[in-house]
Order: structure tokens, then C-alpha cells, then sequence
């Protein structure tokens, strides 16, 4: 070869959910290949799915990925009522929400503080942390604790719920609980500002910004929630939730074994903190909007590496507004059990939440004898993908440009903040398929 | 003292990352098995890892799904003195071997519409089924109290003790109502090894047998049990295929199954 070649390889990315690696080739200065690899292998959810009674749904797809238990479960139990015209009580919906919350809570606390603050501290690990910021990260597992706590009292179980149902709860938690888990909700807010605090004085690299298009669901009430009502992007579009498909275009390509996504323009995008805080942050109160203020001063700016503090403020968010539900819901006379009566219909139905990592989109089409005819599941990391992709080739043209791409392992951490940036859920964004590891 | 510290390894196979997750869930713990363990490869949590040196104890989670999970699963298992299983998938198969009887061809048919001749993929099978283990811990995901008594016995040097009686056993200490005897439903609580606190039956809701089998389970009279009270013989098999599909398969269930779509 007459021009210098080199081959950037991460064979096994640290810190993230599942198993996936980087790729990326650079001929002089010029990047000719950037590559996320994913070989986590298949098990074919969707497939499997297939003939099962639409009441066994829930107890399998929660286990598509542990982290997002609780998001897959109320998802799937969304699109099935939606088929059957199942209408959620107030108490079902309010607990499923704080059910969501509490896994948003501990999947961020996990995110921001394990796995990607680190890098950002100089550390490999959040126990190699643990030496220089005890405090701090004693503060964090505490947070990512409260968090199973809430996804624990609501959904029987920290990982895969067993007590959500069609329909209702097997067993609802008794008010003494509630106003337990209220008050640990409400102390916790204090320690995690100075958090916020502490974030805002840490630098965040540019090289990986550029302008992106952020894609959410417009909240189901005029306030920043994690359920929606329509698909928004920040180029103003909104598209009625049941036309999924013709908005999250999905495709196959050569270089990865993957589904990716793109807009029917073609463009990528962004799911997850960034995206929500873009389109709607301004819905945030108390707390959330001092965090948002304090973390984006001159509102969100198109740099992924933000997502980490958007992640916290979303974090702050959670704690505060779980409270409040806990407090709703004690409003509301104590019970032992909730469900509500159904008959069994064909029909189909479609079930969009905001996730930890983005939207998240599950449909199912049930037959008269409540059996599953088929099953669609897009997950916000398979969204995600292309526009990592893109982002980690622009970081890879900043750096070259910058001089300050010469060596390789600065070159890898670089590239491991932008891809750890998004949080990326291996286990949900390969639940039906592998992807081929590099080869040169 | 640090130079007693066994070194520690885990490790995922295909899976939802579910048992590496109820470690990390261990908040109050982490920091303390940090300080007895030393950690020198998981991925999941930490970078730099090293990838090839001696450990004392690997826990390895999920189902071999592909040829390079064996690959994997293979290299661990040379370099672990003691091997443990943790999670119904490293130890009976768990959900992603729910249907291996159907060919992975026409599984990815169904979900990508095209030929998909470039994708490797095997059936899934536990990692048990490819090397022998010292120890096996179920659970779907493990309970995080069984994973730190295991941690304390093989710190100590000994074997842990866990519970050999079924689900069904732990319900009745709780004094729940029966979900076979007061609800008719397909509950598999007498089939399945306890250790749970019999979660779900606590929580309302039959047990689906996530835990795997109870050593020398009686199908035959949990299926003329629940038979016998007028539950389809569909029903029985809907319910009893999740965790435990390749036994009900061998007890003459299936034939019953098709018996009873053909009335």
C-alpha cells in the first residue's frame, strides 16, 4: 500500500451492557470505516413469541435484557391492552409509571456514576473510584438501590417484575410502604444536587459535536413524562404512535448483521436523555429544571458526551416526581389487588415508552383465541447505531485534525466515551440477531 | 493480605446480562466483596481487564448461543480453578432454549424476511451442557443473597449450602393461598428448586418455574394434578414450556397437547 494504513481495534468494549466492540479504519488522514460490532448472540424473541397466549408475553420479553426489565414489561403490557381495549385504572397507570421511574433511577445511577463518570475522573472502574471518592460513590450505590427498591415494592422483583399483569397488579404495595419509599425519595434529593454540582465543574470534550436530529414521544400531559401520546422529532414533525414503522425506518447493512434505523429522509438520529431534554425540557420542574439550568445553562447543545449530564438531570427528575407518585398513589384507599376484567379479542396493538436509553416501541398481533400471531420489539440502542456510528467518525475526523490523533490509546478512550456516551443496551439492541466481529 | 485475595472472573455468555446485573445490584455488598475479591476480568464493569491470566473462581452467566460463546466458554474454563453456573441459563438453558426445536433457520426467516445464510448461530444450550462446573447457582435472575453466601463458602473454602426444597415448600411456610388448590391455575411451585421465598405465589401469581427443576420433580402428578381439575391439557402445556419445555416434551405431554387440539 503506497499510503500509510491503520486499523483502530476495541475488540471488547468496557462498561456497557452486553457484548460489542469498534472498528475503525484510517488510510493517511482520512477515516474509511467506522464500525460498531455487536456479537452478542441471537435468541430470536420475536420468533419465539410466536403462537404463545399474549399472558405468558410479559414474563418472556421482560427477559430480552435485565437492565431494562421494567421498561420491556410495561411496553408489552401497554401494546397488549391496547389490542384487547383494555383501559389501565388510575392506580395501574400511576404505578406502572413509578415502576418506570424506579428503572430509570437505577439504570442512570448505574450509567452516569459506574460507567461513564470514570472516564471522565481519570478511573477504570467505579471501584478503582471508590479509593479516591468514597463518599460519592457510596452516595451512588445508595441512588441505584432506591432505585431497585421502587422497581422491588411495585414489580415484586428488582429484575424481571412478576407481580405486573394484563390489566392490573397481583398485589399492590400497602401504604405504610409507600410512604417509607416517599420519604427515602425525598432524602435522597439533597446528596444527588451536589451532584449535579460537582458535574457542572468537570470540562466536556467537543470533539465528538455536531448537529443531530433528536427524536421523543410528546408527553401524555403537559409535563415532562416518560409516556407519550405522539412521536416528535426536533424538526418539529409529530406522527400518531401506531405509524411507528413508517417514521423508524429500519434497514440492514453489509458491514453489520444488525437492523439500523434511519428517518424516511434517511437521516440519522438520536433517542434517550439528550433527545427528551431537547424537545422537552422545558417541561422540567422544582429540582429537575435548577439541575437543568445548573448542567445546560444556554439549553441542550448537540455534543452526545452531554448525555451522561442529561442522564442526571433526568435523574434528578425521577427522584422527585417518583415522590410524588408515591404520594398520589397514597391519596388513593388501600387495597390488596387491582385488575380489571377484559374479554379476550383479536386485535392489534401498539405500546411506545420513553426508556432509560430512548423510545421504545412494542406491537403485537393477537388471534380471537388471545394467541400471538406476530411480535415487533424496536429497542433505543438499535436506534441509536447509526447515529453512534456517525458520531464516532466524526470524533475519529476532529481528532486527526487536531493533531491529537496519533495515539491509538487515547485514540480508544476517545472512541469508548462516544459509544459509552449512549449507553448502549447490547442485550436489547441484538435480542434477534448477531452481528460479526471486526475483521481487517 | 492482599495476597491471599482469590482472583476473580465474570463473564457473559449470550444472555440479558441479568445475573452480572443482580452483582452489581449487591450495592451494600460491592464495595466489600471488592475488598475480599480481586476482580481482575469483567467486562461489564470495568476497563482494562486482563483477559488471559489465572483465576481462582469464573462466574460465567447465559446460554452458548454461538460458536465463538463456546470459544469463549472453553477459554474460561481453562483458566478457572473453580467454575460456577449462575442463572438458569448457564444451568438448564432458560428461555432462548424455550424452542430449539425449531430449526434457527426458520427463526431467522421470521424475523429478518431474507436469506440469512451469513449468520452464526447455533441452538441455544446451557454452558453446562459444554464443561463440567464446581458449583451452579439458578435463578432467572439468582437471588443476590444466594450469590454472596456462595461468595462467603468459597472464600471459606467450603460449599455453600442452598436450599433443595421446592417453591412450593417455601409458599407454605409463607401460609399463601395455594394457586392450584384456590385459583385452578397451572402453578409449578412443587417442581421447582426454592431458594426464592416463593416470590410470585407471594405476590399472587402462579410460579412459572424460573428456578429450574427441584431434584427428582413428579411431573406426572403435577400434570394429572392439574388435569384432574379440569385445566386443558393446552393450558397445562402453555404454562409448564416456558423454563421446563424439554421435560414436559418427554413425559407424554405433548401427544396429550395434540389430542386435545384435535377435540
Amino acid at each position: 500500500m503506497a499510503v500509510s494504513g491503520r486499523n483502530i481495534v476495541i475488540p471488547h468494549l468496557g462498561r456497557v451492557e452486553g457484548h460489542g466492540g469498534i472498528f475503525v479504519k484510517i488510510v493517511g488522514n482520512a477515516v474509511q470505516e467506522v464500525n460498531m460490532d455487536i456479537f452478542e448472540g441471537s435468541r430470536y424473541y420475536e420468533a419465539l413469541l410466536k403462537g404463545k397466549h399474549f399472558l405468558d408475553v410479559q414474563g418472556i420479553i421482560t427477559r430480552v435484557c435485565a437492565i431494562c426489565s421494567a421498561s420491556h414489561t410495561v411496553a408489552a403490557l401497554t401494546a397488549i391492552e391496547n389490542a384487547l381495549g383494555v383501559e389501565q385504572t388510575e392506580r395501574v397507570h400511576a404505578l406502572r409509571g413509578l415502576m418506570l421511574l424506579g428503572g430509570t433511577i437505577e439504570s442512570h445511577a448505574l450509567h452516569v456514576f459506574a460507567l461513564a463518570l470514570p472516564d471522565f475522573l481519570g478511573f477504570d472502574s467505579v471501584i478503582s473510584m471508590a479509593a479516591s471518592y468514597p463518599q460519592e460513590v457510596a452516595f451512588a450505590l445508595r441512588l441505584k438501590q432506591l432505585g431497585n427498591q421502587v422497581q422491588g415494592l411495585v414489580g415484586g422483583r428488582a429484575v424481571h417484575p412478576v407481580n405486573t399483569l394484563v390489566g392490573g397488579f397481583g398485589r399492590l404495595p400497602r401504604h405504610r410502604e409507600l410512604e417509607g419509599l416517599r420519604r427515602e425519595l425525598v432524602a435522597a434529593l439533597d446528596p444527588l444536587m451536589r451532584f449535579v454540582d460537582l458535574a457542572a465543574t468537570i470540562p466536556v470534550p467537543e470533539w465528538a459535536a455536531q448537529p443531530t436530529v433528536y427524536l421523543a414521544l410528546r408527553p401524555y400531559t403537559d409535563a415532562f413524562r416518560f409516556r407519550g401520546r405522539s412521536i416528535c422529532t426536533s424538526r418539529g414533525e409529530e406522527y400518531p404512535i401506531e405509524s411507528y414503522r413508517d417514521v423508524v425506518r429500519e434497514y440492514t447493512v453489509e458491514h453489520s448483521h444488525a437492523k439500523f434505523s434511519a428517518l424516511a429522509s434517511g437521516e440519522t438520529y438520536m433517542v434517550g436523555s439528550l433527545a427528551r431534554l431537547k424537545l422537552w425540557g422545558d417541561l422540567l420542574r422544582g429540582r429537575a429544571a435548577e439541575a437543568m439550568a445548573k448542567l445546560f445553562p444556554s439549553g441542550v447543545v448537540d455534543n452526545i458526551l452531554l448525555n451522561n449530564w442529561a442522564q442526571l438531570v433526568e435523574l434528578v427528575h425521577a427522584v422527585e416526581h417518583a415522590a410524588e407518585v408515591c404520594e398520589d398513589l397514597l391519596g388513593l384507599p388501600e387495597a390488596d389487588r387491582e385488575m380489571v376484567a377484559y374479554q379476550v379479542r383479536a386485535g392489534r396493538g401498539v405500546g411506545a415508552i420513553e426508556v432509560p436509553r430512548g423510545t421504545l416501541f412494542h406491537e403485537y398481533e393477537i388471534d380471537a383465541e388471545g394467541r400471538i400471531v406476530s411480535a415487533n420489539v424496536i429497542t433505543p440502542t438499535a436506534q441509536n447505531l447509526a447515529n453512534t456510528e456517525r458520531d464516532l467518525r466524526t470524533a475519529v475526523e476532529h481528532l486527526l485534525a487536531a493533531r491529537q490523533g496519533d495515539n491509538d490509546a487515547t485514540l480508544k478512550l476517545n472512541l469508548e466515551m462516544v459509544a459509552r456516551a449512549y449507553d448502549p443496551c447490547i442485550s436489547c439492541s441484538v435480542h434477534l440477531t448477531r452481528l460479526s466481529p471486526a475483521a481487517d | 493480605m492482599t495476597a491471599s485475595k482469590p482472583k476473580v472472573g465474570i463473564f457473559g455468555l449470550t444472555g440479558c446480562a441479568g445475573d452480572q446485573l443482580q452483582i452489581l445490584n449487591c450495592e451494600d455488598q460491592l464495595l466489600r466483596l471488592a475488598e475480599r475479591l480481586d476482580i481482575v476480568d469483567w467486562v461489564m464493569a470495568r476497563s482494562n481487564n486482563d483477559h488471559t491470566c489465572r483465576l481462582d473462581v469464573a462466574f460465567v452467566e447465559g446460554v452458548v448461543a454461538t460458536e465463538r460463546d463456546l470459544e469463549t466458554l472453553k477459554e474460561i474454563r481453562a483458566r478457572a480453578t473453580t467454575l460456577v453456573a449462575i442463572g438458569t441459563c448457564a444451568v438448564w438453558g432458560g428461555l432462548p432454549a424455550m424452542h430449539n426445536e425449531i430449526p434457527r433457520e426458520v427463526l431467522q426467516r421470521e424475523v429478518y424476511h431474507r436469506d440469512t445464510a451469513f449468520l452464526d448461530t447455533v441452538e441455544a444450550r446451557p454452558a453446562t451442557h459444554f464443561v463440567p462446573f464446581e458449583l451452579q447457582l439458578p435463578g432467572c435472575p439468582i437471588e443476590r443473597e444466594e450469590f454472596l453466601k456462595l461468595v462467603n463458602a468459597v472464600l471459606l473454602g467450603s460449599r455453600p449450602e442452598l436450599p433443595t426444597v421446592p417453591v412450593c415448600w417455601e409458599c407454605k411456610t409463607k401460609e399463601n393461598i395455594c394457586r392450584v388448590v384456590h385459583f385452578g391455575e397451572v402453578c409449578c411451585g412443587s417442581m421447582t428448586r426454592g431458594g426464592c421465598g416463593a416470590r410470585c405465589p407471594s405476590h399472587g401469581v402462579a410460579c412459572a418455574g424460573c428456578r429450574g427443576p427441584v431434584e427428582e420433580p413428579n411431573y406426572d402428578a403435577n400434570i394429572t394434578m392439574f388435569a384432574d381439575r379440569g385445566i386443558s391439557w393446552v393450558e397445562i402445556a402453555r404454562r409448564m414450556s416456558h423454563f421446563s419445555a424439554p421435560v414436559w416434551m418427554t413425559h407424554g405431554l405433548e401427544k396429550e397437547v395434540q389430542r386435545g387440539r384435535q377435540r
